[in-house]
């Protein structure tokens, strides 16, 4: 399958988790951009902080120990954007579609509700909306919409701290790797360098990544050289699914005029 | 009825319809016609300062962290707008937010005052609400519920009511307090008096060295948030903060001791609750320490100085549940005991009250001549002025020089020169909050962000009214004089010095500063 579609690598953030102060900022910005719920049962920040279908982006507070002594340190978590991404090849649907400008996006609209996406990603990214009538599958879209305009993600703009950097993936690895190099305290790991064949969000830290809750485990290969072998098994499902929708869709559409004509009724 | 249900029902099923439209369960039609709408996402909205080209950074961004667990404030996300005031007041004013290396340590810095609940305009950020807690305590007939108010809400409560800035609502604010139910109302001028003894005396033994290992100058400690300041940025001089504790802390340790004593009540049945400007106030009555009553009676059951600290904005809110029109009350007096105060004890509320008040006493005590009238409007330490100095000429002791400082970003420069040795001063006055405890973290939001117009209206209200009183020294109290006589002999007796005094930690191990230039 060809996967390098795109020449280049495209744009992505460093995050440098030495410096958050667990403010919070980023993971508001993101619910005020993309209008997303509050949820009581899934904090978006502290100890419990979780993706959700309402959590975009998460910061999560974690208590370890650095030398000896105890820190604080806060892990923001969104979609890695991976270069290859596993959730793009599992889905058929193409709901999901990596760009030119590194992000890797998702289209409700051709979205069937599988869940493929949901077991392929390494890094149990994409949520499902459980909670709707007719749920859709969501994730950080890296502000689609802002980047093509020039404009950084909305958490990125929003950190007082200066955490997060947006800029061409080469350039953010090249920074990433000045910076681990250049300050002793660094862990000589730049997370998201080689992780599922590289990511586009990638991750400096002060304390080792497995103790803060990152994978470590995950292949190094890209994730789609294996999904295609677990994807020739979709094309009887399309077909059957093609067939139930179309249906769905007919019936819609009637239903749909069906709806106008009676608003014209209430109107009066 | 039978209509509305039958077009219930139909909306319903519009909206079903909607629904599907706009969900992808047409997705495989279109999948395999190839066509593609927009991505999820990037529907709502950030502020102006957000939208710009390039990840260019912007003057004012994010917001403060604040520690979940802060006994002082809370912040709700669903109000918060990434306005950035917060950070701004944090930063430029208070000089706490960034000035500290990253990355932290185990301590998200913070000094509680509320300068940024303050300054938040969509109120996001707000004290950590504890009205429910009175009015339980308030409705629990085994409790003797007391209740001081600070100087400076008696001139700010009224706003709250649509009252002019600096309406001086003193005497309603009893009338409320009593009226809701509360068993004695008293006034935290009685031991903002108390205060300028035991302190003053405090500064003349430093002075004549009686006080070993305490050097000078002095630094004042009834504001909270400059205690925690201090302790954070400058542990090295915490030996020159007044052991003092605060007014809340001596009144809250004297309620359960010494009044309790007086009336013979059971000082566990004691719910000592405080009205203060101030969000510090709580982080400071949440101190491990301040249990001296309980250490006073050896009681193995936790006694807490002081229970429950409410802010202005909170007695509003508890006056306003009871429904209670505060403008339209009659005033009324404070109960005796612990109801007295000075005019040198009210202008503890505004910045250089605390000096002014401890000059007239100083003057009297080394001097045992009344002090001049120019100590009774020492215009140099009055005002809005960042940092303000005096020095006054003492007859057969010679001459004192003072400062006044407000708003924690002025300490800095003066900090620098105590530590440096360069500091000509004796003694001087710390108050955290820009215009001192009239513009508190817990005042009402007059104004936003705070102005200088406001925060003068309450000043004026306070020196007006310290003008117009007989009484205008702390050492005239005449319930502070019985509280000598009957209880504890005198100033930095064995007894004052258990219950009127206190220890500091030294918080520089929490983070690592960041070295200014
Ligand atoms: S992290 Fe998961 S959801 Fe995001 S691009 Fe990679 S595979 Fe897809
Ligand atoms: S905005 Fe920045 S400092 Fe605040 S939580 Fe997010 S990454 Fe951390
Ligand atoms: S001042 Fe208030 S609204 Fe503005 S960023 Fe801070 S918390 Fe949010
Ligand atoms: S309470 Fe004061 S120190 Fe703490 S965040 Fe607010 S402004 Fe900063």
């Amino acid at each position: 399958m060809a996967y390098n579609k795109f020449d280049t690598p495209g744009k992505g953030v460093l995050i440098d988790l030495s410096k958050c102060v667990g403010c919070g900022s980023c993971s508001l910005a993101c619910k005020m951009w993309n209008d997303l719920k509050f949820d009581d049962k899934f904090p978006d920040q502290g100890p419990d902080a979780k993706l959700s279908d309402k959590n975009w982006t998460a910061v999560r507070f974690h208590a370890v120990e650095k030398d000896g002594q105890p820190v604080f340190r806060f892990v923001k978590n969104q979609c890695l954007h991976c270069q290859q991404p596993a959730c793009e090849s599992a889905c058929f649907s193409r709901a999901f579609q990596r760009t030119e400008s590194g992000a890797t996006i998702y289209y409700p609209h051709l979205c069937v509700g599988c869940r493929y996406c949901m077991l392929a990603c390494p890094f149990n990214v994409p949520k499902f909306q459980w909670d709707q009538t007719f749920p859709l599958v969501t994730k950080c879209q890296m502000c689609f919409g802002r980047i093509e305009k020039g404009e950084a993600p909305a958490c990125v703009g929003v950190c007082p701290t200066n955490v997060m950097t947006f800029g061409d993936r080469d350039e953010l690895l090249a920074l990433a790797r000045k910076t681990i190099e250049s300050d002793d305290k660094y862990v000589k790991h730049i997370y998201g360098e080689h992780e599922a064949g590289g990511t586009n969000w990638l991750y400096i830290s002060d304390v080792p990544f497995e103790q803060l809750g990152f994978r470590t485990d995950v292949t190094t290969r890209p994730i789609p050289e294996y999904s295609h072998e677990f994807l020739k098994y979709t094309p009887p499902v399309i077909v059957a699914w093609g067939g139930l929708l179309s249906g769905m869709y007919i019936y819609t559409k009637r239903r749909n005029k069906i709806a106008k004509e009676e608003k014209k009724d209430m109107s009066v | 009825m039978d209509k509305q249900k039958a077009r219930e029902k139909e909306v319903t099923r519009r909206n079903f319809l909607k629904m599907m439209g706009t969900l992808g369960l047409v997705g495989a039609t279109a999948t395999l016609a190839g066509c593609s709408k927009e991505p999820a996402g990037g529907g709502g909205w950030l502020p102006q300062q957000y939208q710009v080209a390039s990840s260019w950074p912007t003057q004012v961004r994010g917001r403060v962290p604040l520690d979940p667990f802060s006994p002082s404030l809370t912040r709700d996300d669903e109000k918060c707008i990434l306005c950035g005031q917060c950070v701004e007041v944090c930063q430029k004013v208070q000089s706490v937010f960034g000035y500290y290396q990253l990355p932290i340590k185990d301590n998200i810095v913070c000094v509680n005052c509320g300068q940024c609940a303050l300054w938040c305009p969509t109120a996001a950020i707000t004290e950590r609400d504890e009205v429910q807690k009175v009015i339980e305590a308030l409705e629990d007939p085994d409790k003797f519920v007391v209740v001081q108010t600070a100087p400076a809400t008696r001139v700010a409560l009224g706003e709250e009511f649509g009252l002019p800035a600096g309406s001086w609502v003193q005497g309603q604010q009893v009338a409320a307090l009593k009226q809701m139910g509360f068993d004695r109302v008293f006034d935290t001028n009685f031991t903002a008096d108390l205060t300028i003894l035991e302190e003053g005396t405090e500064l003349i033994n430093r002075i004549t060295g009686k006080e070993t290992g305490r050097p000078l100058p002095q630094f004042t400690s009834c504001s909270p948030g400059w205690i925690k300041f201090c302790e954070y940025y400058y542990p090295y001089l915490i030996p020159n903060l007044s052991t003092c504790k605060s007014p809340q802390q001596m009144f809250g340790a004297l309620v359960k001791t010494y009044y309790a004593k007086q009336n013979n009540i059971d000082p566990k049945n004691i719910v000592s609750v405080s009205i203060m400007p101030c969000t510090a106030k709580k982080f400071e009555a949440a101190r491990p320490e301040m249990n001296d009553a309980g250490q006073y009676w050896n009681s193995e059951e936790e006694i807490r100085d002081v229970d429950i600290v409410l802010t202005t904005r909170e007695l509003a809110r508890l006056i306003k549940h009871y429904g209670i029109d505060l403008a339209a009350l009659p005033e009324e007096e404070y109960d005796p005991m612990m109801g007295e105060g000075s005019g040198a004890g009210l202008i503890f509320g505004a910045t250089g009250g605390v000096m002014e008040a401890a000059v007239r006493t100083a003057y009297f005590v080394l001097t045992n001549q009344p002090a001049p009238e120019v100590l009774f409007n020492l215009t140099p330490v009055r005002g809005l002025e960042g940092v303000k100095e005096a020095s006054l000429e003492i007859p057969g002791t010679g001459t004192l020089r003072i400062a006044v400082v407000h708003g924690l970003g002025n300490a800095r420069p003066v900090l620098e020169a105590v530590r440096r040795g360069e500091s000509p001063y004796h003694f001087i006055e710390f108050m955290c909050c820009p215009g001192g405890c009239v513009s508190g973290g817990g005042q009402p939001r007059t104004s936003l962000p705070p102005s200088d117009e406001v925060r003068e209206a309450r000043i004026a209200s306070l020196y007006q009214k310290d003008a117009s009183y007989k009484l205008r020294e702390s050492h005239e109290n005449k319930e502070v004089i019985e509280l000598y006589e009957t209880f504890l002999d005198h100033p930095i007796s064995e007894l004052a010095y258990k219950l009127l005094h206190t220890k500091y930690t030294d918080r520089g191990d929490n983070f690592v500063a960041k070295k200014l230039s």
